[in-house]
């Protein structure tokens, strides 16, 4: 078959140089909208007035929240990157996985921080063994083993399938994340925006946790594609040092 | 400002202000370095084979 009779397809544009030209445009433009949401969601998040019962800690849910929406989206991503890995085999669902991995271990510890600090003044205690946060403690831990399992081998190549199936395998504690707080019963109140009737919450606090979420997830999403940018580099320099390992040298028998 | 629990709003957004800018920073870094790694290869005549990169 000729190359003339391969039709042009989505995976055209997918490929790691294609990639980074792509990259290098939309960073600036996704830097900018985090910025703006961001400036916008704090400014709306800290003039958010007392809530009748939680008093000022309410002002904690607008960074708790996104933070754990964050953690969960952060893996579904590396779950739908371990899809393209294991399907396709694409190079570049690899590097997207590996990427979005510290991404989302750092969203889990901020949920998991800034929840210890709005516990401590609502319920009286830092950390209790309840199904939310136990099942969002287990999280963290299979993002901190997906990075090492990721970081164990010497050729990223050699990684990315191990390292696709696994996080497949860990995807089943998104679920249960959700959940949790229907099935079993824990300190967390059940979902309170995402019902199928209408959000359990004023929209004094809905607009600004709404805003924050976005930011948050714009946040994501521009950190993503830098990390992204630096593995694509990294594994050039590695191809590139690979290069003149393999090239003999002048003079040599 | 924000009542008596301050202690616990403040430092949770100083928290999260300092792990995302710090992982923003160590990714900015990152790229700077390889960026320079990668430049200081090419320098030393060793460039990629691929015809598009």
């Amino acid at each position: 078959m000729t190359t003339e009779t391969i039709k042009p397809s989505i995976w055209a544009f997918a490929n790691p140089t294609r990639f980074m030209g792509f990259a290098n445009k939309a960073i600036p433009i996704l830097a900018i909208i985090t910025f703006i949401l961001l400036a916008v969601g704090l400014w709306m998040s800290l003039n958010a007035p007392e809530d009748y019962q939680q008093g000022y800690t309410v002002l904690i849910m607008f960074i708790h929240v996104p933070a754990a929406w964050l953690a969960m989206m952060s893996y579904s991503v590396m779950s739908i990157s371990a899809i393209g890995t294991i399907v396709w085999r694409h190079p570049l669902a690899d590097v997207s996985l590996r990427s979005a991995a510290p991404l989302g271990a750092m969203f889990t510890i901020l949920a998991l921080a800034t929840g210890s600090l709005w516990g401590k003044p609502m319920w009286g205690t830092w950390w209790e063994w309840d199904a939310r946060m136990t099942s969002v403690l287990v999280l963290l831990i299979i993002y901190l083993g997906l990075i090492a399992l990721a970081k164990a081998f010497d050729e990223p190549s050699e990684a990315a399938l191990p390292l696709a199936v696994m996080t497949l395998t860990g995807f089943a504690i998104i679920p249960i994340i959700k959940f949790s707080v229907d099935w079993w019963n824990t300190l967390h109140q059940p979902a309170s925006v995402s019902r199928f009737d209408r959000p359990a919450m004023g929209p004094e606090f809905l607009y600004p946790l709404l805003i924050m979420a976005l930011a948050y997830m714009a946040i994501f999403f521009t950190l993503h594609m830098m990390s992204m940018r630096n593995e694509v580099l990294s594994r050039r320099i590695r191809t590139l040092k690979m290069q003149v390992a393999r090239k003999p040298k002048t003079g040599e028998a | 400002m924000f009542g008596e629990h301050a202690s616990f709003i403040i430092p949770s957004y100083i928290i999260s202000f300092i792990a995302i800018l710090g992982m923003t920073v160590f990714i900015i870094a990152q790229h700077k370095s390889r960026k320079q790694e990668l430049k200081r290869l090419e320098e030393a005549g060793i460039k990629r084979r691929a015809k598009h990169d």
